[in-house]
């Protein structure tokens, strides 16, 4: 039964991780790019479906309406602005820069939003729905789970049928034969970097309800982002996909069995062991890079 | 030869420099302190990062474990102070071969995303451990060593600058050494490196265990110097990016941008730190202390230094990837 309930738990908060993973691993995959300022950008979603419940009495799921839009162009135009200049900088060079984004980012939050953690009440925050067979499924969970699926489901067919999404794959495949079949990359790369950003705002918006926000809160969200990355194999959108569930239900099975306080470092040690044993990741194709 | 001459010069200027400033002022000696001990941090960085171009976003690891190695071996067994060095210098060495032994495999993105996960898992199991204080940290009322009184400024000044004396000695005579060569060859082209014979990873963990060695020592120095650790001042990852940034200011793989970058940035950050600039603000006029522009920027002044690290940081990458230093040398 505790399995049963861990094993629900994961799943569903592993939608969500899934959702920033995604986000980070499209914004490797096309523009090759390590994003360190993926768990700030989680970090405003969270404040801006705050902003919203609290000033508009929006609902911090209807409010997914205005954030995606919103958070698409302040990607889009954060590319234009910077990330795009470092395009074909060392790789490190590009880490500083989203490194130095994301200190501004959440201290920006910091000076204007202070420390103190801010607390999204809605009427359904802890209520959970009780099965007959004894589980406990949070409603809130359940509902950023049902989203989550939803997005991801349009991403996907947004990415295998649309043109624009074609030429993201095939940017992302081979940056060079992508500009000579005519596909403009530059806008791809800021296409690709807002939705990173809408995903990872989203994924923000959906835990606001169930957790402290607070300028720093997208720390421990990007270094589990990326464990999602490597886990699912840098760059591959499905592989991320399936890394969240995975890093959601190991994280929620560390909790149940070895302790609260223990349930990152578990997700780090799987970080370095998939590193060691499978560098490409569950579904990575290139090896070693 | 040359560079080990203006080595020692500087060493003896900086060895003076107390004599004029006096005991009196130990508010200069301590940010004095601070930038000797973040320029060693950083120039011990640049060996792993500028050289074998393997930018490790981790070394706060190794800083924690040597001020929490010595810090620990002195509370709970009373041993000296330099056994509780040695024993932290190990440790760094432990951390830096099982890093090391994972990732030097690996390319690009993968080394310093490791880095950070062998990082975050030694700050949150100290976190979570009782031996090592937990989140209260490990407070220490005094040290001696030799009844030498060590709660003085002094001899961490001293100790601080012969750490990065020895730092950059081992920097220029690595980088004249087959091992420097071998390095920077690594840093150019990995592939190259590699077809002719070069072995990456024993090189890189060589790179990675003088520079993880170095960087305990000066965690040991510091534990001793304020004698108060805990996980956010000694293993936090926002240290790695700072010692990180140092380097990148003065200018990546040289002997002296580490140096002249935290001589530029820890000042920079202690005048923000004690609201320096707000209060020079109000002196000149600029600003009305009761304003509300005066009164907002005393009470978030101060917090605001990690923030200009952050504006810093992207100006830099934009427009001075090479550093400071990197100005002055068109060829490399």
């Amino acid at each position: 039964m505790l399995f049963l309930q861990a094993l629900v738990s994961g799943i569903l908060s592993g939608g969500v991780y899934a959702l920033a993973g995604i986000g980070m691993s499209l914004v490797f995959g096309v523009m090759n790019i390590s994003n360190f300022a993926h768990g700030d950008l989680m970090m405003l979603g969270m404040y801006l479906a705050y902003f919203a419940f609290t000033l508009l009495h929006i609902d911090p799921y209807l409010a997914l309406l205005l954030i995606i839009p919103v958070s698409f162009l302040f990607g889009f135009i954060l590319e234009k602005v910077f990330i795009h200049r470092v395009i074909d900088h060392p790789h490190q060079n590009q880490i500083l820069l989203t490194i130095g984004l994301g200190l501004i980012m959440s201290n920006t939050a910091l000076l204007a939003f202070t420390s103190d953690p801010k607390i999204l009440t809605t009427t359904y925050s802890s209520s959970a729905i009780n099965t007959a067979s004894g589980l406990s499924i949070s409603v809130p969970l359940l509902l950023s789970f049902v989203i989550t699926s939803v997005i991801t489901a349009v991403l996907y067919l947004f990415l295998a049928k649309s043109s624009t999404g074609m030429a993201l794959r095939a940017t992302s495949q081979n940056r060079e034969a992508a500009q000579l079949m005519g596909i403009n990359v530059a806008k791809m790369s800021a296409i690709a970097f807002g939705i990173g950003t809408a995903l990872a705002a989203t994924a923000g918006a959906l835990i606001a309800p169930t957790y402290y926000i607070h300028p720093l809160a997208g720390h421990s969200f990007l270094l589990k982002s990326f464990t999602i990355c490597v886990l699912g194999g840098l760059g591959s959108v499905v592989g991320a996909g399936v890394g969240g569930i995975i890093i959601g239900v190991v994280e929620s099975m560390a909790a149940t069995y070895i302790s609260t306080d223990w349930k990152d470092v578990v997700v780090f040690v799987l970080f370095l062991t998939v590193l060691l044993f499978r560098p490409q990741g569950l579904f990575g194709k290139k090896g070693g890079q | 030869m040359k560079q080990a001459l203006i080595i020692a010069l500087f060493a003896a200027f900086t060895a003076l420099l107390p004599l004029f400033i006096g005991e009196e002022n130990p508010y200069i000696i301590g940010i004095m302190i601070s930038v000797l001990m973040m320029a060693a941090l950083s120039s011990a960085w640049n060996i792993i990062g500028g050289f074998a171009g393997q930018f490790s976003f981790g070394h706060a690891a190794y800083f924690g474990a040597g001020a929490y190695t010595t810090l620990i071996l002195i509370y709970s067994f009373e041993l000296n102070p330099l056994i509780g060095a040695a024993a932290g210098m190990v440790v760094a060495a432990l951390i830096a071969l099982i890093t090391g032994s994972i990732v030097f495999g690996l390319r690009g993105h993968y080394f310093a995303l490791a880095s950070i996960a062998v990082a975050e898992i030694i700050r949150l199991s100290v976190l979570n451990f009782e031996f090592t204080g937990g989140a209260q940290g490990i407070l220490l009322a005094n040290v001696t060593l030799w009844g030498l009184d060590l709660n003085s400024k002094t001899p961490f000044y001293y100790g601080m600058l012969l750490l990065l004396v020895v730092t950059l000695t081992v920097t220029e005579y690595l980088r004249k050494s087959k091992t420097g060569y071998y390095l920077q060859a690594i840093r150019e082209d990995q592939d190259a490196a590699s077809s002719l014979g070069i072995n990456l990873a024993l090189y890189k963990n060589r790179a990675l265990l003088i520079s993880a060695l170095l960087t305990s020592v000066a965690g040991s120095l510091y534990a001793l110097y304020i004698r108060f650790i805990d996980t956010s001042a000694v293993l936090d990852l926002r240290l790695s990016i700072e010692i990180i940034l140092t380097a990148i200011i003065g200018g990546v793989g040289t002997l002296w941008g580490p140096v002249l970058g935290a001589l530029l940035l820890v000042p920079l950050a202690e005048a923000l730190r004690s609201n320096m600039i707000g209060d020079a603000l109000v002196k000149l006029g600029l600003v009305s202390e009761t304003s509300s522009v005066g009164i907002f920027l005393n009470d978030n002044l101060a917090h605001a230094h990690v923030l200009v690290y952050g504006i810093i940081t992207v100006l830099c990458i934009l427009y001075l990837p090479k550093g400071i230093l990197g100005l002055f040398r068109r060829v490399k």
